[in-house]
């Protein structure tokens, strides 16, 4: 059975280089098809492995078992975590191309075939990634992601901020990217070993009774810089909304859906297996970094998300808003918070995929996602205005969907103080959704009049007059551009809904970083309310917006908030240095003491 | 942000990082110790396996499924570049006038070419027995094409290099590394397990069981996709040529 682990990176990679190689030849649907069904079977053998990956799959690729504890080989760790992020990478894939299905302008020259082939490698890349349990092989397939990452949302070259977009994503990311190697380099220094496990037990011995130096600290600020890069942690978030405006619909649902929160996941894998021990970073420190970090980025990205006119900034924003919920969920170190993280993962990839979905079809039929712009201009596109409004609700946390239900989970987790961020970011970005649901979708309250004269700051981000990425506008919506939207809301609502799937689900997260404990992530009486909470508050925000924009019109104290996301590629590069800097400074206590 | 704040915010930040990994490095082994865990194991078990060179049998080997990935990272950035540097629908294309090459530069060229050639080809093939092997060879076989822009131009370059040809050969030997690793799993052992030929005689080119195969693999994706990518920016310089006026100089 561990033998199959390989394939899940190896398959879609496979498929890929045969659709370039025939692609020429391939007409579209063929290559198209192709691509699907490949997605399709990855994500079927992901989820076969992933309901016999109990106790977990190990494989050493090459047949390289450890002979006296040693091996020179890598290793595949097989278990819930894994897995699941394996399965939910292929079936997002999955949905997206069945969404890009006979979507995009002809590629180019008859090149049928590259457009599914950077999906899968795509695809390919997040797998492997995922069920890396060596820490080369982690940035390995993490560059994989990120080159084909850069590429895909480079895609329509015709615009200029397409590339500008795709440019500022790539340098920060590959900056990230050789944090990260130095990192291992330090690392692989001190304990002359790659596995993850290996380098965890090589740095305990190392420390012996002395704790951590800074070479472990160093190690920790730099690889952890890589994740959080790609996470979108504040202060590494700012080319995601940029990426995120310019990048093709479907693309932007597999970023947003899944590739942030591969970052997520890479922290909680990482510190696991090397951080955790005597030798690691002491967990205080661990805390300290996560969840300073995690508020920063859910205050900076819900209310920069609710002063979004542009619907795919706005949700490139409210992604970052949950990236920090991640971050505290895993940051308090607890089985409970690392269940609750999972499922809110899971419901917030369907629920975030779907919003893009719909957003997609609105810029499809347009040529605008200007909240302004649109307003009462999709009156007559029913079906995708009640897909909106429901994934609004969803994001805000109404029960039943998944997203409530991780958003639960992790309250009780985190406990105190800490809860209130959920709601209130949670509450942020569901409202302001739910506030473009309704002036789109519904033609609410007044018109907002561009002002007269003079350009305000958030025209240049307005998403007006932006080219639809069909060949001409849609007149109508083809089907499956509805159905994946709807596919996607549903699956988030079952993953929280139907009952036994949290326990399964906690279980086998639980199996996967602290053996031996064992809580029920289950819904709760106040975990109920909490929800009910925050998505009340969400419809009162957005409310207001529509009925009284004056009140909550953004104040003078949001502007320079604003103003930092410049699109200046060297301002980003310092945030990153900044940032680095403000990893090592938030755990140095722990090496000190 | 203005300029001075950026030089401000980068002080800081570079600053406090540069500390970080001043103190980190003063904490690494000590320059030649004796204490190679990784090392020591890697050349034993390259030497188990028959493999004269131990960085291939780490290459093709011991970490085959990293070369997997690097090689997927070269086959992707090419994919991009194609996809990318397209030809937009404000251009065309305008093939280049053919130009005087000085004599001696044309003479040098022409003779380099063949040798480069060879010796990018060598280094492939000795990829298991010495230093080098499929990701050098295949960049020096690469280039060494170019010698024919250099020396004749563009039309001469362009006949002794059909794109599209290259391009299904990068992907066709792409598949191959992966077809010889999941031929391990095939036949029972594991992806990318070097079981399926015969270790051979220490120090020959067909030593090594797969190192050989996966390394030829290595060194035809290598030298297809440099071509591919060369040849998209030069089409890029040379080639396309943006539709409104602005004619480059010839």
């Amino acid at each position: 059975m561990h033998h199959l682990l390989p394939l899940l990176p190896a398959i879609p990679l496979l498929v890929a280089a045969v659709l370039v190689a025939g692609g020429r030849r391939l007409p579209r649907p063929a290559a198209e098809s192709l691509a699907s069904l490949t997605a399709a079977a990855t994500a079927a053998l992901a989820v076969f492995l992933l309901l016999h990956s109990s106790p977990p799959l190990v494989e050493w690729v090459g047949g390289w078992f450890p002979r006296h504890g040693e091996s020179v080989g890598i290793v595949l760790l097989g278990d819930g975590a894994s897995l699941g992020m394996a399965a939910l990478v292929s079936l997002l894939t999955l949905a997206a191309l069945a969404y890009s299905w006979h979507y995009f302008d002809e590629p180019p020259r008859g090149h049928a075939g590259s457009y599914p082939a950077m999906m899968l490698l795509f695809q390919g890349g997040m797998c492997g990634f995922a069920l890396a349990g060596d820490l080369f092989n982690a940035f390995v397939f993490f560059e994989l992601m990120g080159v084909v990452a850069y590429a895909l949302t480079g895609y329509r070259i015709d615009e200029a901020k397409a590339v500008q977009g795709a440019l500022s994503f790539a340098l920060v990311n590959s900056l990230g990217a050789y944090f990260m190697l130095m990192g291992i380099a330090l690392l692989y220094a001190r304990t002359g070993e790659l596995a993850m496990a290996k380098i965890g037990q090589g740095l305990d011995r190392a420390a012996g009774h002395h704790g951590p130096d800074v070479l472990v600290l160093a190690g920790f600020a730099l690889f952890l810089t890589g994740l959080l890069v790609k996470a979108a942690a504040v202060p590494f978030q700012f080319w995601l909304p940029d990426a995120h405006a310019v990048a093709p619909t479907p693309v932007c649902m597999l970023l947003s859906g899944v590739m942030v929160e591969l970052g997520v996941y890479g922290v909680w894998r990482v510190h696991g297996l090397v951080f955790a021990g005597p030798g690691g970073v002491p967990a205080a420190d661990a805390t300290r970094v996560l969840v300073v970090l995690g508020v920063l980025t859910a205050a900076v990205g819900s209310v920069m998300c609710w002063y979004q006119r542009h619907i795919k900034r706005l949700l490139a924003f409210s992604t970052i808003s949950h990236t920090g919920l991640f971050l505290l969920g895993i940051g308090v170190l607890r089985p409970e918070g690392d269940v609750g993280t999972a499922l809110y993962v899971l419901g917030h990839a369907g629920v975030k995929a779907a919003l893009f979905a719909c957003a997609g079809v609105l810029l499809d039929r347009y040529g605008t996602v200007d909240e302004f712009q649109l307003h009462g201009r999709a009156r007559r596109l029913r079906g995708v205005g009640v897909l909106f409004a429901v994934g609004a609700l969803a994001l805000a946390g109404l029960p039943p969907f998944a997203t409530g239900l991780g958003k639960a989970v992790s309250e009780e987790a985190v406990g105190g103080p800490l809860t209130v961020v959920y709601v209130l970011a949670s509450a942020l970005t569901g409202g302001a959704v739910l506030r473009v649901a309704a002036r789109v979708f519904l033609g609410l309250g007044r018109r907002p009049a561009a002002e007269d004269g003079q350009e305000r700051e958030e025209d240049k981000t307005s998403g007006g007059s932006e080219e639809p990425e069909t060949r001409q506008r849609l007149t109508g919506v083809p089907a499956t551009m509805r159905t994946v939207p709807a596919v996607l809301l549903a699956a988030a609502l079952l993953a929280g809904a139907v009952p036994g799937f949290a326990e399964a689900a906690g279980h086998a997260v639980e199996e996967s970083g602290s053996p031996g404990v064992f809580s029920s992530a289950h819904w709760t009486a106040s975990g109920v309310l909490l929800d009910l909470l925050s998505t009340l508050l969400a419809a009162v925000l957005a409310g207001v917006a529509v009925a009284r924009p004056g009140l909550l019109s953004a104040p003078g104290w949001a502007l320079p908030l604003r103003r930092l996301q410049s699109g200046h590629v060297g301002d980003y590069v310092a945030w990153l240095l900044l940032g680095t800097a403000l990893l090592g400074a938030l755990a140095l206590p722990g090496v000190l003491g | 942000m203005t300029p001075r704040v950026r030089l401000w915010l980068v002080c800081l930040g570079g600053g406090g990082l540069a500390a970080l990994l001043v103190a980190a490095c003063l904490r690494l082994p000590a320059f030649g110790g004796l204490w190679h865990p990784y090392g020591d194991r890697a050349v034993r078990t390259s030497l188990a396996r028959h493999t004269a060179n131990t960085v291939a049998s780490v290459n093709f080997d011991q970490r085959a499924f990293d070369t997997m990935g690097e090689m997927t990272i070269l086959f992707g950035a090419v994919l991009g570049c194609v996809v990318l540097l397209r030809q937009a629908r404000d251009e065309h294309r305008d093939p280049p006038e053919p130009c005087e090459v000085v004599p001696p530069v044309r003479r040098y060229a022409l003779i380099v070419l063949p040798v480069a050639l060879v010796t990018g080809l060598y280094v492939i093939a000795h990829g298991q027995l010495s230093p080098g092997g499929g990701f050098q060879g295949g960049v020096v076989a690469a280039t060494s094409l170019h010698l024919m822009y250099l020396g004749a131009d563009y039309a001469a370059l362009e006949r002794i290099r059909p794109v599209e040809a290259y391009e299904v050969t990068d992907a066709l030997s792409a598949s191959a590394y992966l077809l010889l690793g999941l031929a391990g799993v095939l036949t029972g052992t594991a992806f990318l397990a070097n079981t399926l030929l015969p270790y051979g005689t220490f120090n020959t080119l067909s030593s090594g069981g797969t190192v050989p195969l996966l390394n030829a693999a290595i060194g035809v994706e290598v030298a297809c996709a440099v071509v591919v990518l060369l040849a998209r920016f030069l089409d890029q310089a040379v080639e396309i040529e943006e539709a409104k006026g602005e004619m480059s100089a010839p």
